[in-house]
């Protein structure tokens, strides 16, 4: 499961975010200079971490039973701090199996082989695109509980539809942008991209492999930055 | 949709070739029957006998010689290629017909001035109706409830069937072409003095077709119907006259469901309409009529057992009294009062109860001319109900005469539509699947039930939204137009349209269920409009030739979601697997299976000498979108579409020793088809056709 995530750094960030960035520079540098003229005796603030875009493909997240059937495996475990799928059961912050998407906050709806949540992580819905979504708003957040997961499952519920017959795809909803707190109380947005294995353009139900989660997102690493 | 392109530049290049031909033959024409158009009474804008040209609302007359010329057999032939109309075929395998944007739900059909019955589903199938016995189809668009309550919110499509003709005489007429499918028609008419009687048979039948030879069923499976009808006029005197008609339809299909599943599925239809009419005098006339319709289906299907595996059943009964009187102070002005009650019960499988709905209502019209160029036409109609709310639809409409050539019309008018029996009783659960579907009236009842099966998993809408009455939709029509008169050879004329429609209902989800599925019930939601033009122009440039043409420009419209669009909450992907970007306002396209164009144009050419018609006519309808293919729910720019399309169909009618006429044609020239959007069309059809006077 380790070997088949592959992150890679996108060294095409989409204009938004590069304005964004452009002006949290100078918001960096003002503050900076405010400081420094300040001349202030506490001058250790750290420099902004980098905030990135990022996208991760084909992270396997298989389930057994399912329609009608008790739900079981393993979940997916993704962190955002490194970029990469984990098998720890506490530095997790979001994990995935078949069409579920949990956090670590909360409580377990108490399904098999679901783990326990250990952190604050939680999430929201927002509508929009990834370049739209810049502002965090906390006070959306929700968590796991035992009546059901903050992320609704169901066709058209939360982050896909179901085309039923004749084609049976699952395809992301186009427009819900997920906005995480992870379990340490930073902040990350996250697009889903693709069910299926290699995020096919066109993709068929029949031949192409599921779950394989293609998603796009952006992580930012700085405490109390409620802007991406 | 490049080659329909090209058939469609092969259509016009024909059409500029016989054009040039008619011209060379100018120099036979004569001034007979150019003015056939101003003799043309309509019946059904006014209930009274009035003279078309002179109307103020919108409304056409197919002819019973362009039905015979262009060889139509049921209703929907000859429906499709009229502008602005075009029928769509439901899930039922049935065909409705869109009129200015309007669900075939939302249209009137009435055959002689009363209704039909048996929408199942919501469709009126009209290829259940023979065109063998029409002497014409009368067509009003624009709401016609101040005259004919419910349904009439699109407008009303009256069917006027053959009345006894003097003498004793008859004809029969037969039609055979592709997929086995025949048609005969037989009529034998009688009259004598005072009593006339005719009689009609009609048998259709077809092997039906299939679009799609990979799956194992037919697109649509074989059927034969019959039509009985006789009618019987008698004149008691001068003034006083009695008017009975009976009808019948039988039809018979096979209903294969799957390889497994076989079954039949029937109709039963039986109409009786009587109408006693007296003139008091010059001025005053009055009519009792009494119709009672039933409408039977049922249909079953078996296992490869011989088990059966379903059953269902259909029953509708309407009856209607009604008294109306006409008054005429003047020749200038008319009234028309009427009064009158429907009963109307529905048995059917998956109901909770046996419903019946009784409905007295009233109504008052007035046409006069208050100037020698200015007719005005006010009405208003009261219908109270025992099920829903009361409803008033009031309707004016003006014409005023500008000149000899050019006359400006308009109407506003208030339509309405019953929520039927379905949106309020219905009860059913998906056998297979297991979702449920309830009548708005039924889930007070049926959710506690579910609930105390355990079915429920939670409860989205509470019931106790469901205490008040459901609303009729409704909508409030305008329509402003023109006529033009170039010459005595070429008219045109236009009209915008604008329909507010209130109170659509839709389902919605009110429960989950533990099954994972969902239970859906009907509300009023939507405020929903339909906005365009359409256009007609005849053209008959020698005697032999009529040319004539229509267009529609529709925009059909959701008013929420035209909101949701410009409010920016609307997002689309390029692919399934692309990022999301947001959409535009003028990236909404509108309701679903509406086209922004549609188009037809028609050749009929006669040639005296041989006995001999014939004519090419061309409908065209642009790209319109069936399903939202890219997961917003709207039917956006990005999502996918059914291609646009052109169909051509010709015909030949030769007469020979005078009461002979033989005719060839093909239906669908260029074989077109879509197996996989349009299950209505079949392919093309080349038929042939014998029609004996006697």
């Amino acid at each position: 499961m380790k070997s088949q995530i592959h992150v890679n750094k996108l060294k095409t960030i989409n204009k938004m975010s590069k304005t964004i960035k452009t002006i949290q520079l100078l918001a960096i540098v003002a503050l900076f200079i405010g400081f420094t003229s300040c001349s202030s005796d506490d001058d250790n603030s750290a420099p902004l971490l980098e905030v990135a875009s990022e996208t991760v493909s084909n992270l396997h997240a298989p389930q057994t039973g399912g329609q009608g059937q008790p739900v079981s495996g393993q979940f997916a475990k993704f962190n955002f701090e490194t970029g990469k799928t984990t098998t720890s059961d506490t530095d997790w912050d979001i994990a995935f199996r078949g069409t579920s998407i949990i956090v670590n906050g909360g409580t377990t709806l108490g399904t098999t082989d679901e783990p326990n949540r250990t952190g604050e992580s939680a999430v929201y819905i927002a509508n929009g695109t990834m370049a739209s979504v810049t502002n965090v708003n906390t006070s959306l957040f929700t968590q796991d509980s035992d009546t059901g997961y903050a992320i609704p499952t169901g066709s058209g519920n939360g982050w896909y539809n179901y085309a039923g017959p004749p084609t049976h795809l699952i395809t992301p909803i186009p427009g819900k942008v997920f906005v995480f707190k992870t379990r340490n109380g930073l902040y990350a947005k996250l697009e889903i991209l693709s069910y299926y294995e290699n995020a096919p353009a066109n993709p068929d139900a029949f031949t192409d492999a599921t779950p394989y989660y293609t998603f796009n997102y952006v992580y930012q690493p700085n405490t109390g930055v409620t802007t991406f | 949709m490049i080659l329909n392109k090209k058939y469609f530049s092969i259509y016009f290049s024909l059409f500029f070739v016989s054009h040039s031909f008619s011209q060379e033959t100018k120099v036979v024409a004569t001034d007979s029957s150019k003015t056939e158009n101003l003799n043309e009474v309509i019946i059904t804008a006014t209930r009274t006998i009035r003279q078309l040209s002179s109307l103020p609302l919108p409304a056409q007359i197919i002819s019973k010689k362009d039905i015979e010329r262009s060889n139509s057999i049921r209703l929907n032939d000859i429906l499709n290629e009229q502008t602005g109309l075009i029928t769509i075929p439901d899930f039922g395998g049935g065909e409705g017909i869109q009129l200015q944007g309007f669900d075939s739900q939302y249209t009137l059909i009435l055959i002689d001035g009363v209704p039909l019955v048996g929408r199942s589903a919501g469709t009126l199938d009209i290829s259940r109706i023979t065109v063998g016995n029409i002497k014409q189809i009368e067509v009003v668009k624009g709401a016609s409830s101040s005259l004919y309550g419910s349904e009439a919110l699109g407008g009303v499509i009256n069917i006027i069937t053959e009345t006894p003709k003097y003498g004793f005489n008859g004809n029969t007429n037969f039609r055979i072409g592709a997929f086995y499918t025949s048609d005969l028609s037989t009529t034998i008419n009688y009259k004598k003095k005072k009593l006339g009687v005719t009689t009609f048979l009609n048998r259709y039948s077809s092997d039906g077709y299939d679009l799609n030879k990979a799956d194992d069923l037919k697109t649509v499976d074989p059927f034969s119907n019959y039509t009985f009808n006789t009618k019987v006029v008698y004149n008691f005197s001068e003034a006083t006259q009695l008017f009975a008609s009976g009808k019948y339809y039988t039809q018979n299909q096979d209903y294969i469901a799957s390889s497994t599943l076989k079954g039949e599925s029937t109709i039963n239809e039986w109409n009786s309409h009587l109408k006693l009419s007296h003139k008091y005098s010059e001025k005053w006339s009055s009519y009792f009529e009494f119709y009672a319709t039933k409408y039977k289906a049922k249909d079953y299907l078996d296992d490869e057992n011989n088990s059966r595996f379903s059953n269902s059943y259909y029953n509708q009964l309407l009856i209607r009294p009604e008294i109306r009187a006409t008054y005429n102070p003047d020749d200038k002005s008319a009234f028309i009062g009427g009064l009158g009650f429907n009963h109307e019960t529905l048995d059917r499988t998956d109901f909770t109860i046996q419903p019946e709905f009784n409905s007295p209502y009233l109504y008052l019209q007035y046409d006069g001319n208050l100037a020698e160029k200015l007719n005005v036409i006010i009405g208003a109609r009261f219908d109270s109900h025992n099920k829903y709310k009361s409803q008033f639809s009031p309707k004016a409409a003006i014409r005023y005469k500008l000149n000899d050539n050019l006359n400006i019309k308009s109407s506003v008018g208030y339509g309405f539509k019953a929520p039927d029996f379905r949106q309020l009783y219905f009860d059913f659960t998906n056998a297979t699947v297991g979702y449920t579907v309830l009548g708005y009236n039924a889930v007070s009842t049926a959710i506690p039930e579910l609930e105390a099966q355990g079915q429920i998993a939670n409860i989205i809408i509470p019931v106790s939204e469901f205490q008040q009455e459901l609303n009729p939709e409704n909508s409030i029509s305008i329509n402003i137009g023109f006529d033009y008169k170039f010459s005595s050879v070429l008219k045109l004329d236009l009209n915008l349209f604008r329909n507010n429609i209130r109170d659509l209902i839709d389902t919605r989800i009110v429960a989950n269920k533990t099954n994972g599925q969902n239970v859906f019930s009907y509300y009023n939601v939507n405020k929903v409009y339909t906005q365009g033009l359409e256009f007609n122009t005849i053209w008959k440039p020698i005697n032999q030739l009529k040319i004539s043409g229509g267009y529609q420009l529709l925009f059909a419209k959701d008013a929420t979601a035209e909101n949701a669009f410009e409010n920016g909450d609307v997002f689309a992907r390029e692919n399934p697997s692309s990022p999301s970007f947001q959409l535009k306002k003028e990236d909404y396209f509108g309701l679903f299976n509406r086209s922004r164009h549609m188009a037809n144009l028609k050749l009929f050419y006669t040639i005296p000498k041989w006995d001999m018609d014939t004519n090419i006519r061309g409908t065209y309808r642009s790209k319109y979108g069936l399903l939202d293919s890219n997961g917003n729910n709207y039917l956006d720019t990005y999502d996918d579409f059914v291609d646009g399309y052109t169909i051509i169909d010709f015909a030949i009618n030769k007469t020979f020793y005078k009461n002979y006429l033989l005719s060839f044609g093909v239906d669908n020239l260029f074989n077109f088809t879509d197996s996989q959007n349009i299950s209505n069309i079949a392919g093309r059809i080349i038929y042939g056709k014998l029609n004996i006077q006697f």
